[in-house]
């Protein structure tokens, strides 16, 4: 990472030598063409973006998509029935939904009571009923949505975002992920793996430290000020006769951005601020330190600071707390009203602040579930990757639309496929970022987060 | 000898520099503590191939016996029964690949993907890997090559350490053979099958309820879970019981055979037969017609061969890496054509050629390396060299790094006292029958110790955050060549973790009592914490420091142990500087 020498930088490392810059000053004045280049600086895009930024709402388990998103009368009327088809031999009975589907806003988006909040807002979402995910375990189908492989280890779309992108506010993370709970594949779903570990996603934790360290644990402020002091004369007595050393000014750089981090971090997780009509969007009050309603205003918060990749994980791996309704379906009542007002209050909110338009939302799982289950009496559905919804909203996508199709059962699909590596293509796409030319130099050969596939989803596209 | 001979053999015959380079090694082999499927199944034997790589550069075991053992350690020849044993446990290297998803063998293929992926960036520094699903677009490595070898694997005995849907490991290698150990545990394996037996039995009752609705009274699917967490708890004590025979999480030898290639590296589309042997560009060696077993023995051989330069030339440019912050060949795990070619080859084939010429010790070649003109320059910039040499491609000088994950940890440790050197051993995990571990349930036990760093918990699922923090390994991903990140994070680390609190404040304790006044202490801290005198300008500036400290502790309300605070922050300063994290 050493760069050449510059002149102005010999004498900028000049004046520091003799004490005659104050730190602050140092490190802005070698921010310059002699820094190295800063890995998280913003980059252009490779062509212009409809979006800046992401939230992406994932809710673990795999939400049932004939229960939520893609209605299948025919399952209501053979509810129970034996499966007739072919390829389903021997113990396979329709399963209807216990839940009605409405149409919504001028689209007429089919949206079941589950979400009645998110159905409001059907005409700014881009309904995708045909997705398909590579694998259809848990494990595999998590890190195939936000990594593009099932079975290696490969960085997390967020972290080719940040990237490809950099950040505009260095006090905050690129990449945020909240996650109360750990999805299934642990750390792996944020990890930044072969790509620098600056990309990684932060995960927050909701409580009173939700970045770790973020909190000042000296006694007082201003001994806290002194101890920095003191670094930085540390600091600078060693840069002498080193000065030509990138990666030391950085580092004396990322003490003045950590401070940074840890005056600004803590004001973005405060909500205490926020107005009692923007807390009831989301349907939560000022003491509201956890659940989805948190994560969703925080989430916005962190937008609006310029984080670049905010993550929002719906969620853990025990059964009971997810959306993996193996044993019941009626679980969903409770955690669909756990994250629709979030999320529509969401969507309202950055329709109002104007962010809607430059910020991508996504909504997705890792697969849908069974439309046919071994019992005529399960309460339960099983795993399915074959087909199932996810949805996408602002940052350039058309709203009031659905794309795909699932069969008569919303088993297989029946038109326009779109793969993870589409949504990821597509999303990148927004971003201004084209996934084909995303690459990362890695044990010899270049790769990307689509891998070779990868097609962008254009008639979502505004 | 003079006297930085004396240091580098000194240095060179102690457990540390072993502990730090078998650190290297761990990287580049992923090695981990659990399995890596959907569960993270723990493997409680692991260390035994941790403390194996460690010994063996202790012992600086030649490089071709290290690479052999790895491969084929159970199939070697052995003088007595430790060599036996010891060698067995080397196959832990394979033993260890990753495990992924919830049904790992039903994922045999990505198993045996991740050794082929591994084993030739190890030892070869070739990517094979691509060669699993077309011929190699860059190096001459076909698709039938990828085959040759997986053969090998396929014919050899991966040891189970239990999934999801079957929680009881299986095929761990008995010190005693398999033969006398089934006659001392049958007896006991015959009463807990039935323990088994009953688990499954209830675990599928348990799942019955994802089938159908089930309207017996008084039986819900939490009713069955307590009872099947019930039942657990009561053959605990059977698992217990089981005498205690000594395991390897090692490889064995399995029913020999060749194996179709398979097409776009599918199991299920079959192409032509693979005959067992070794790549074409290094020799393309095929077992013999009477070789009755794995290929793995055969294997080891080709590889740790003097007829083979590019296992010498791979491994002396990862010691030179390790030594320099970077290889003659920057892509330490890649001198494939797609990898940058060495920017000194004369240099790289005179070293490889005398790593082997000198028995392919390692520690030889530490020397010669260590004890060499470049090794001992300084890493201070000269202007004139700069301009030509931008990049120091030419080691006209030594390159200045940032101390590692563990070395920033166990440093600092070491300066607190509370670093124990004692050798880890098995991390305190529950007994190997009880694990019904589950994606749903994952193992994420992270346990603490206060050995060196490179003894600690490496989890596959739950990362560590310290060790990714400082771009320390995962468990999953080779690591070749450590990155070198600055981030914020890190400086918050340094400013607000519990850790570098603790450890100041415990360094203070020690510093107050052991020199008095400031001058002396400054001293104290200068010399220990930097290795560097203090100059007067030094102490000057420190009395400053500390007196502005003494009134601010004061107006925080501090009352008792106000010295060892003030002298905390100051040290906690010196820790969190360049001037400690970097090393000329």
């Amino acid at each position: 990472m050493k760069s050449p020498l510059y002149n102005r930088r010999q004498s900028i490392r000049s004046l520091a030598a003799g004490g005659l810059l104050l730190p602050g000053v140092l490190s802005e004045m070698m921010q310059g063409s002699t820094m190295p280049a800063d890995p998280l600086a913003p980059i252009a895009p490779h062509f212009p973006a409809k979006a800046k930024r992401v939230i992406f709402l994932f809710m673990t388990g795999g939400v049932s998509h004939v229960d939520t998103f893609d209605p299948k009368p025919f399952l209501k009327q053979n509810h129970g029935k034996s499966s007739t088809s072919e390829k389903r031999r021997g113990k396979n009975f329709y399963k209807g939904t216990d839940w009605e589907f409405r149409r919504y806003g001028k689209s007429g988006t089919e949206v079941s009571d589950l979400f009645p909040q998110m159905g409001a807002m059907m005409d700014d979402i881009g309904v995708i009923r045909s997705m398909v995910n590579i694998n259809g375990d848990h494990f595999g189908a998590t890190i195939g949505i936000h990594t593009g492989s099932a079975t290696f280890n490969r960085p997390s779309m967020g972290s080719w975002v940040s990237y490809g992108l950099g950040t505009v506010n260095r006090n905050l993370p690129s990449f945020v992920v909240i996650a109360p709970e750990l999805p299934y594949a642990g750390g792996q779903v944020w990890g930044s793996d072969f790509l620098p570990v600056l990309h990684q996603g932060t995960r927050i934790v909701p409580g009173p430290e939700p970045i770790s360290n973020i909190n000042r644990r000296s006694v007082s402020p201003d001994v806290q000020r002194t101890e920095l002091n003191m670094v930085d004369y540390f600091n600078r007595q060693h840069l002498t006769g080193r000065e030509d050393d990138t990666d030391l000014s950085a580092r004396i750089q990322s003490f003045e951005t950590a401070f940074g981090m840890q005056r600004e971090a803590p004001e973005a997780f405060d909500i205490t601020k926020e107005s009692d009509a923007t807390l009831k969007l989301y349907g939560i009050d000022r003491s509201t330190t956890r659940g989805f309603g948190w994560q969703c205003l925080v989430g916005r918060r962190l937008a609006e600071r310029g984080v670049r990749f905010v993550e929002l994980i719906s969620g853990g791996t025990s059964i009971d707390y997810n959306w993996d309704a193996h044993a019941k379906m009626a679980n969903y009542n409770r955690l669909a009203k756990d994250v629709d007002q979030p999320i529509a209050g969401l969507l309202r909110d950055l329709k109002s602040r104007g962010m809607l338009d430059d910020t991508v939302v996504v909504w997705t799982t890792e697969f849908g579930r069974s439309p046919t289950v071994p019992d005529p009496t399960a309460e339960g559905r099983g795993h399915h990757a074959k087909t199932y919804c996810s949805w996408v909203a602002g940052g350039g996508f058309k709203g009031g639309v659905t794309y795909g199709e699932s069969d008569e059962i919303g088993d297989s699909i029946a038109s326009n496929p779109v793969s993870v590596h589409d949504l990821q293509a597509t999303v990148l796409n927004q971003l201004g970022l084209d996934h084909t030319r995303l690459t990362y130099r890695h044990a010899g050969r270049d790769y990307r987060l689509t891998d070779v596939h990868g097609q962008i989803v254009k008639p979502l596209l505004a | 000898m003079n006297a930085f001979e004396k240091v580098v053999n000194r240095l060179l015959d102690s457990r540390q520099y072993a502990e730090r380079w078998g650190r290297h090694w761990l990287d580049v082999v992923r090695y981990a503590d659990t399995a890596g499927d959907a569960g993270d199944f723990p493997i409680p034997e692991a260390y035994k191939y941790r403390n194996y790589v460690i010994d063996s550069f202790a012992k600086d075991k030649p490089y071709n016996q290290f690479v052999r053992e790895q491969i084929a350690g159970d199939l070697l020849p052995f003088k007595d029964d430790g060599q036996r044993w010891e060698q067995t446990i080397g196959t832990g290297y394979l033993a260890i690949s990753r495990r992924i998803g919830v049904s790992p063998r039903g994922e045999r293929h990505i198993t045996i993907e991740d050794t082929i992926d591994n084993f030739g960036k190890t030892f070869l520094g070739l990517s094979i890997g691509c060669a699993r699903c077309h011929d190699h677009k860059f190096d001459p490595i076909p698709t039938a090559d990828y085959y040759s070898i997986y053969g090998i694997f396929d014919s050899s005995v991966y040891p189970f350490n239990g999934e999801e849907h079957l929680p009881y490991r299986a095929d761990f290698v008995y010190r005693i053979g398999k033969e006398k150990a089934s006659e001392i545990l049958s007896p006991y394996e015959k009463e807990y099958e039935v323990w088994k037996k009953l688990e499954r039995k209830k675990f599928a009752e348990y799942q019955e309820f994802q089938d159908r609705r089930i309207d017996t009274p008084g039986r819900t699917r939490e009713v069955v879970w307590k009872e099947l967490t019930e039942l657990r708890e009561k053959m605990r004590p059977y698992a217990e019981k089981f005498p205690a025979l000594e395991t390897a999480y090692a490889m064995s030898e399995g029913s020999p055979h060749d194996v179709n290639i398979q097409k776009m590296g599918t199991p299920s589309m079959k192409g032509e037969i693979a005959p067992r042997g070794y790549l074409q560009i290094l020799g393309g060696q095929k077992l013999p017609a009477e070789e009755k077993g794995s290929g793995r023995r055969e294997l080891a051989d080709w590889v740790a061969s003097d007829a083979n330069p590019l296992t010498a030339r791979v491994m002396v440019n990862r010691i030179w890496h390790y030594h320099f912050g970077k290889g003659m060949v920057t892509s330490t795990s890649d001198f494939g054509v797609r990898g940058l070619a060495p920017s000194n080859a004369p240099l790289l084939d005179y070293l490889a050629s005398e790593f082997m010429a000198q028995g392919w010790s390692v520690k030889a070649m530490h020397r010669m390396i260590l004890l060499s003109d470049t090794y001992r320059r300084s890493s201070a910039d000269i202007a004139a060299n700069s301009a030509k040499d931008p990049q120091n491609d030419f080691l006209w000088r030594q390159n200045r790094r940032r101390l590692d994950a563990e070395s920033i940890n166990d440093g600092i440790r070491l300066l607190s006292g509370t670093l124990d050197f004692s050798i880890g051993g098995r991390h305190p995990m529950a007994n190997e029958r009880t694990y019904f571990f589950r994606q749903h349930e994952p193992f994420t036990e992270m346990y603490q110790n206060n050995l060196r760093t490179v003894y600690g918990m490496q989890g596959r699922i739950q990362k560590n955050p310290y060790l990714d923090l400082f771009d320390g390994p995962d468990g999953n991903l080779p690591l070749s060549e450590r990155k070198q990140t600055t981030t914020s994070l890190q400086a918050l680390f340094l400013m607000n973790s519990k850790f570098l609190h603790e450890q100041s404040s415990t360094i203070a304790e020690r510093l107050l009592p052991a020199a008095q006044g400031t001058p002396a202490r400054v001293e104290w801290a200068y010399e220990r914490l930097l290795n560097q005198r203090a100059r007067p300008q030094d102490i000057a500036k420190a009395e400053e420091f500390l007196a502005v400290l003494r009134n601010q502790y004061q107006s925080a309300g501090c009352t008792a142990g106000c010295e060892q605070s003030v002298w905390g922050s100051y040290l906690r300063s010196i820790l969190s500087s360049n001037a400690f994290l970097y090393v000329d």
